[in-house]
């Protein structure tokens, strides 16, 4: 079918089922602002992540004993380990040195310390910086080994809370999106009975299966592009007004930028495009006889 | 055009069948009525030929293509070359006249200069040119009936199925549709009309297939309504001559005698303009099948 009548179609159909669109509507922009607020909370944590890659690292004591060959094993390990993607030797020298550019401030701290009494260690660059827990339980009571630090156990409540909260807002937006296919599935049923004289002459004038399904699948689409702008809207106007307004003051970390929430808003959309049309198709299976 | 081959078909609910080992043969361009009570199978029979059902045993075979192992994407193309006409005219009431007819054009996604130029040409030839604005409710049931079977025509089927049109008109009214079929019939399409109207059969005299309980109980050329003989009455149909056995006059019509006059208009092209449409040696007839590529 041309444009032209098809978009005829869509519009009568907009107007018999005004009601019903607009809740579809809403509950989709809930449904999918809640996908986004998901999205740009992993994109905080990826945030933290990416700021503290260079500062946090998982640290393997040596023992003072350790031999050249205990060492090397060791090495070895963890050269061929996937998980960890560097490994970085600081002598007892090094280890002193940045112990005492680390607490350059407490003058007292370093004075009662020589570089002799801090152990030479293994620095270690994971693959993946969240899953330091099994590397610390693999290489912890080796030989030669006098301990495994992970010095971003340190921050795991604020991941934990992070996670919390992205898992929070996934829940919702599922909960949202089973009743979206819900009210989809009967704006199509309503729709489907609205339409059926028009839908009886095309089959009789022999439309194909395609256009006659066409306005159906473009009304729910429709209603999925628009819920999807508003929750984009919605994102955008969390990142101005509470992100950049008010947690920016507020936080030690840095906070997810605009690509964020663009990559967020265009995921939004997709899906709100996408998974409407999909929903109408498939509840055109069951109301609509081609 | 129309092949039946022992045909038949049983419904789920159904406790006999509503067609029974029903074959029969129509050829391009014949026009054929068909009759018998209500719940004969006259209805089952056309649902058959557009694959609304498909047979439960037998074989239909509409202009060369076995119908049930069309695959359901083909369907469509089957209901193109397909027309179809029903009592209840079945217009959309929020669309206007010229509208309905683009409708059926639209969906199967004929361009726009198409529509353009085909839909007032169909109207000037179902008579309905100057109430291409009007809406359904606002005309009479022959002309809904009208605007129906433009709609049908429309896309020049090969074959035009018509479930009892005249069933919900007066006499004149039906024999002014019954004329613009005629038109449609002289015009090359083959027609099938299921009816009850004994005097437009008695006075078309073509061939007709009569089903009763779902079998074939007469298929008779130039027959009436019913099995007794019924004198010819041919001529008190205005387009009808050139088709019909050549007869003397009726001593008495069963239509009223005002009919003829109303029932010219639908098939003249314009007032004033002389010859019939459809009568071989008038003018090129403007229901000849257009050139408008495959509808098939």
């Amino acid at each position: 079918m041309r444009p032209g009548p098809l978009a005829a179609l869509w519009w009568t159909g907009l107007r018999r089922n005004l009601a019903m669109t607009a809740s579809v509507i809403v509950t989709i922009t809930i449904c999918l602002a809640m996908l986004g607020a998901g999205l740009l909370l992993r994109a905080q944590v990826h945030t933290i992540d990416r700021y503290l890659l260079g500062q946090l690292e998982v640290v393997v004591d040596l023992t003072d004993d350790i031999t050249a060959a205990q060492r090397t094993d060791l090495e070895d390990r963890l050269h061929s380990d996937p998980a960890i993607t560097a490994v970085r030797y600081e002598s007892k020298q090094q280890v002193f040195d940045r112990f005492r550019r680390d607490f350059r401030g407490s003058p007292d701290v370093v004075a009662g310390v020589g570089p002799e009494d801090l152990p030479a260690a293994l620095r270690l660059t994971l693959a993946d910086p969240r899953a330091s827990g099994d590397v610390v339980v693999s290489y912890t009571g080796l030989d030669g080994v006098e301990g495994v630090r992970d010095q971003r156990a340190l921050l795991q409540p604020l991941y934990r809370f992070l996670d919390a909260f992205t898992i929070g807002a996934f829940a919702l937006a599922a909960v949202q999106a089973l009743a979206s296919f819900a009210l989809i599935y009967t704006m199509i049923r309503i729709s489907a009975h609205g339409r059926r004289r028009e839908t009886a002459i095309m089959r009789l004038v022999g439309a194909s299966n395609g256009t006659i399904r066409a306005p159906f699948v473009l009304e729910s689409a429709v209603a999925g592009v628009v819920g999807g702008l508003c929750a984009a809207g919605l994102l955008v106007a969390a990142k101005i007004l509470l992100v950049d307004g008010q947690f920016t003051r507020q936080s030690t970390f840095p906070l997810f930028g605009w690509s964020a929430v663009w990559e967020s808003a265009a995921a939004v959309l997709a899906v709100g495009l996408l998974a409407s049309a999909a929903m109408a198709s498939l509840a055109l299976r069951r109301h609509l006889r081609v | 055009m129309i092949v039946l081959d022992a045909v038949s078909k049983w419904y789920p609910s159904g406790i006999r069948p509503a067609l029974s080992d029903v074959s029969v043969e129509i050829a391009a361009g014949e026009f054929v009525f068909l009759v018998g009570p209500s719940g004969s199978g006259k209805s089952t029979l056309l649902r058959l030929l557009l694959r609304e059902e498909r047979a439960s045993a037998g074989q239909v075979v509409v202009a060369g293509r076995d119908v049930a192992r069309i695959p359901d994407r083909r369907v469509p193309r089957l209901r193109r070359i397909v027309g179809c006409v029903f009592q209840d005219y079945r217009l959309l009431p929020n669309r206007t006249v010229a509208a309905n007819v683009a409708f059926a054009l639209d969906v199967i996604g004929r361009p726009r200069h198409v529509v353009r130029s085909i839909v007032p040409e169909t109207l000037e030839l179902v008579g309905l040119g100057e109430k291409a604005q009007s809406y359904p409710d606002e005309l009479s049931g022959g002309e809904q009936q009208r605007v129906a079977i433009a709609r049908a025509f429309v896309g020049r089927p090969r074959v035009l199925l018509a479930d009892e049109p005249t069933g919900n008109l007066d006499p004149a009214t039906s024999l002014e549709i019954m004329d613009l079929l005629d038109a449609v019939h002289q015009a090359g399409t083959t027609v099938v009309m299921a009816t009850h109207n004994a005097a437009l059969v008695d006075a078309m005299r073509r061939r007709v297939l009569e089903l009763s309980d779902g079998v074939l109980v007469r298929d008779e050329a130039g027959g009436g309504y019913d099995t007794a003989p019924v004198p010819p009455l041919a001529t008190a149909l205005p387009t009808a001559p050139a088709t019909s056995p050549p007869t003397s006059p009726p001593s008495s019509a069963p239509v009223p005698a005002s009919a003829p006059s109303s029932a010219r208009i639908p098939v003249q092209p314009g007032p004033g303009v002389p010859g019939t449409p459809g009568v071989p040696g008038a003018p090129p007839s403007p229901w000849a099948p257009a050139p408008r590529g495959p509808v098939g």
